[in-house]
C-alpha cells in the first residue's frame, strides 16, 4: 500500500479475450483523486489494441463491457466516472456469454 | 409445410407398434414446434395424476421449423415429458446433428407410449421408422451403443440419440446423450425412457426440407449472422467456451460455492475457461451449422471427451470445492458416458459433502476431494452404495436424513451455477420456473450480469418481474423454433419472426411470436398445477431466502423473490396463487 506516498495500489484484473493484449493481472500506483477513467487512460496507453477492443468511440465503453469494482459493476456506480481507492480490485470483462 | 416435414411418429411400445401421423397444421401454427409441441402433445395425451415412470407417461422428440435448415445455430430438438424429479411437465433441450437428422430422416416429433417387454431402439430411416432389439446395447455406455447402431447400421451418417447405464437404472438425475456428448440434460429424461426400455433412437436420412421464401430467408441469415459476430460474444465463446463464465460470474461474487456456502471460490481461475483453453483443450467444436463453436473437445491423460461446459464446470468444481480442472473434465466424462445430468449430478454430491461436513451422516467425502467426487459419480451413475440414493437427486436424499434444507433446488430440481442472492430477476425467474431450479427458461444472466441487451442492475426488484416474463415467454418461443439459445444474446423477437416467416410461410411478427411462448408457458403451466403444484412451490431453499450473502459487493443480501412474485402473477395474468385467470386462457386461445 502506498498511501503514505499520495499513490493509491490498485489490482487490475482482465479476463477471455482482453488477455490477447493485456496482462491477466497487474498491480498499478495510481494518483490520489483517480477515476476508471484516468485508469483506462493509462491501460490503453501502456497496452497496444487494447483502446479498441475496449471504446465504441472516446469516452465511450462497447455495450457488452463489464468493469468491476470490487465486484460492482460500475455501470451501477459513476461510470467512467467511479473513484478509485486504494485497494481496489478492477475486473475488466469484454463481451462474454455462455449458460 | 415449408420448414417442417409434415409427420410425426407415433410410437407403442407395450404393442410394439409404429405408425407415422400428418402434423395437424393447428399445432404449427400454434404451438410452433420443439418445447410448444411437447407440452401441448403431454396435455392431450397424459392424464396429469400419471405416474411419470409409468407406461402412461410419454416422451415426445420434437424438433422445430428452424432446426437442420442451414440457418446458424439452428441445430436443437426438445424432449418433454413428465419429469421423475419434479414431477413437472417439463422439457430439456439438445443440440448436435440429431435434431438435424430427426428431420432428414422425415420426422418433426416422435411421440413414445408404453414399456416394451425387452430393450428396443427406434430407427428412423427416409420416412420409414421400426422398432429393433437392443437386448445386446443394454448396459453399454452412450458411447459404446452410438458405435454400435452406427457398426450394425453400416453407415456412418447414422446419427444418435440414446441413454447409458444410469437412464437404464431409472436414476432420477439421468439424462439423453447424442453424438456421446451432447445432453438433453434435465429433469430425468434418461430415466423415462429406460422405464420404457428404449435404449435410443438413430435416424438417417437424405430428405429435403423446403422454405417458404428462400431468397428472402437467404437475406436474413445474412443479417443475423452478421448480428451474432459483431458484438464480439461469439470470439468469446469461440475460444473460450461457455467456462469463459467462470471468472465474470465469480468476480461478481456470485459463483456459489460449497453447496452455496459462499458465493466467492478463490481458485476459480484454474477450473476457468481461459484456463481450459490453456491446458486441456484440443479444439473448439459446434453443433449442426452453428458459426460459434462453442463446443469444447478436451484431452488430457490419455482421456478424450467433451466439455466441460460451463455449468458442469461450476458444480464439480467450485460447488464441489474442487479446483482439480483435469478431476471435473474426467467427471463430466462420465457423465455423457453414463448419461447422468452433469448439473443435478454434481450438485447432489456437493449437498452429500455439506452435510458430512457438518456430521449429518457418515461418510469420508469432503469439499475439495476429487478423488472421492469421481468415485461418487460412477457410483450414482450404477447405483452402488450410496450412489443408490444419490441417483434420486439432492432433494430426497437431504430429506431421507433429515436436512431438505441442504438440498438447493426448487421443485426439487437443483439449482445451476449462479446464487439468486444477488441476481434478483434471475431468482424470480428460477423460482417461477415451470421445470424446477433452472437457468434456461429465462435466461435472467444476461441482462443482470453479462449486459445483454441492456445492463440491468442485479440488486434492484424494480421491473424485474416484467422482463422475467418477457425472457421466459422468448425463450419458450425459442426452444419451439429449433434455435440455439445463445442467438438470444444477439438477436430479438423480431429476427426469430423473420426467420420463421421465411421459413414455414406463416406470418409471425415479433408480437405473435412472444404470445405464442406465452402460449407454451401457460399450457405447461396449467398442465402443472393439474399435477398440485402452485404459489407454495414457487419458490427457493431456505438458504437462499434467509442467510445473507457473507462477500464481496453482494454481502448482506438475500433473495427478495417474495416482494416481486404477487406483480409477476399479475403481469402474467394470474391470480394470487398463480393460476391463469380465465380472460388469460381466452386471450391466448387455451
Amino acid at each position: 500500500m502506498n498511501e503514505q506516498h499520495g499513490k493509491l495500489d490498485v489490482k487490475v484484473k482482465s479476463f477471455a479475450t482482453l488477455r490477447e493484449v493485456m496482462d491477466p493481472q497487474i498491480h498499478m500506483d495510481l494518483p490520489k483523486g483517480a477515476t476508471v477513467r484516468s485508469l483506462l487512460d493509462e491501460l490503453t496507453g501502456r497496452y497496444e489494441g487494447l483502446d479498441e477492443m475496449l471504446f465504441a468511440e472516446p469516452g465511450t465503453l462497447r455495450n457488452l463491457i463489464n468493469i468491476l469494482k470490487n465486484g460492482r459493476n460500475i455501470h451501477f456506480l459513476a461510470g467512467l466516472d467511479t473513484p478509485v481507492e486504494d485497494g481496489d480490485l478492477i475486473a475488466i470483462f469484454p463481451p462474454v456469454a455462455g449458460g | 409445410m415449408n420448414g417442417y416435414t409434415g409427420n410425426m411418429i407415433h410410437v407403442d411400445l407395450s404393442e410394439g407398434k409404429v405408425t407415422i401421423e400428418p402434423i395437424p397444421p393447428k399445432l404449427q401454427k400454434e404451438y410452433i414446434g420443439g418445447r410448444g409441441f411437447g407440452i401441448r402433445l403431454l396435455t392431450d395425451l397424459v392424464d396429469p395424476k400419471t405416474d411419470p415412470l409409468s407406461e402412461e407417461n410419454i416422451l415426445v422428440y420434437a424438433t422445430g421449423p428452424l432446426t437442420g435448415t442451414g440457418i446458424p445455430l439452428g441445430s436443437r430438438y426438445e424432449v418433454s415429458t413428465i419429469s421423475p424429479l419434479t414431477g413437472l411437465g417439463m422439457s430439456a433441450n439438445s443440440g448436435g446433428v440429431f435434431g438435424w437428422k430427426m428431420k432428414k430422416a422425415g420426422f418433426d416429433a416422435i411421440v413414445i407410449k408404453g414399456r416394451s417387454e425387452k430393450p428396443v431402439y427406434l430407427f428412423l430411416d427416409n420416412g420409414k421408422a421400426e422398432l429393433r432389439d437392443a437386448s445386446h446395447l443394454w448396459g453399454k455406455t452412450t458411447g459404446e451403443t452410438t458405435d454400435a447402431i452406427i457398426d450394425e447400421t453400416g453407415d456412418k451418417s447414422v446419427r444418435v440419440s440414446c441413454i447409458g447405464p444410469a437412464g437404464e437404472k431409472l436414476a432420477l438425475i439421468a439424462c439423453i446423450i447424442n453424438e456421446k456428448t451432447r445432453a438433453a440434460g434435465r429433469g430425468g429424461v434418461g430415466a423415462v425412457m429406460g422405464s420404457k426400455n428404449l435404449k435410443a433412437i438413430a435416424a438417417r436420412g437424405d430428405l429435403k426440407i423446403t422454405f417458404a421464401d428462400e431468397e428472402k430467408l437467404n437475406e436474413i441469415k445474412k443479417r443475423i449472422k452478421g448480428k451474432i459476430e459483431e458484438d464480439g460474444i461469439e470470439k468469446a465463446l469461440h475460444d473460450y467456451g461457455t467456462a469463459v463464465l467462470i471468472n465474470i460470474i465469480n468476480e461478481n461474487y456470485v459463483l456459489p460455492t460449497k453447496n452455496f456456502q459462499s458465493s466467492y471460490f478463490e481458485n476459480a481461475e484454474k477450473v476457468s475457461g481461459e484456463t481450459m483453453a490453456a491446458t486441456i483443450l484440443k479444439k473448439p467444436k459446434g453443433c449442426y451449422a452453428c458459426i460459434v463453436q462453442c463446443g469444447r473437445v478436451c484431452e488430457f491423460d490419455g482421456e478424450s471427451g467433451e466439455g466441460p461446459e460451463y455449468e458442469p464446470d461450476w458444480a464439480f468444481g467450485p460447488d464441489c470445492g474442487i479446483d482439480d480442472l483435469k478431476a471435473v473434465a474426467k467427471a463430466n466424462n462420465i457423465c455423457n458416458e453414463y448419461g447422468l445430468d452433469a448439473i443435478s449430478a454434481p450438485t447432489t454430491i456437493a449437498c452429500l459433502m455439506e452435510m458430512t461436513e457438518k456430521g449429518y451422516i457418515d461418510h469420508p467425502i469432503r469439499f475439495g476431494d476429487a478423488e472421492g467426487m469421481l468415485k461418487l459419480v460412477k457410483q450414482i451413475a450404477t447405483r452402488e452404495g450410496i450412489g443408490d440414493e444419490l441417483a434420486e437427486g439432492s432433494f430426497r436424499f437431504a430429506t431421507k436424513y433429515g436436512h431438505p434444507e441442504l438440498s438447493m433446488s426448487s421443485k426439487k430440481q437443483e439449482l445451476p451455477a449462479y446464487d439468486p442472492r444477488g441476481i434478483q430477476g434471475y431468482g424470480l425467474a428460477t423460482a417461477t420456473s415451470v421445470r424446477g431450479g433452472d437457468h434456461v427458461y429465462g435466461y435472467m444472466i444476461s441482462p443482470e450480469i453479462l449486459g445483454a441487451p441492456e445492463k440491468l442492475d442485479p440488486y434492484e426488484i424494480k421491473g424485474k418481474p416484467q422482463w422475467v416474463k418477457t425472457f421466459q415467454d422468448l425463450t419458450a418461443s425459442i426452444d419451439a423454433s429449433g434455435m440455439c439459445l445463445f442467438t438470444s444474446f444477439a438477436l430479438d423477437a423480431g429476427d426469430y419472426a423473420d426467420l420463421l416467416t421465411a421459413t414455414t410461410g406463416m406470418q409471425i411478427d415479433g408480437a405473435e411470436l412472444l404470445k405464442i411462448g406465452e402460449r407454451i408457458w401457460n399450457l405447461q403451466k396449467l398442465y402443472n398445477i393439474k399435477r398440485g403444484f402452485g404459489r407454495k412451490d414457487d419458490t427457493l431453499p431456505e438458504r437462499i431466502l434467509n442467510e445473507p450473502l457473507t462477500e464481496g459487493a453482494p454481502a448482506g443480501q438475500v433473495s427478495r423473490i417474495n416482494e416481486m412474485l404477487d406483480e409477476y402473477y399479475s403481469l402474467r395474468g394470474w391470480d394470487s396463487e398463480g393460476t391463469p385467470t380465465p380472460e388469460k386462457l381466452k386471450e391466448l386461445s387455451l
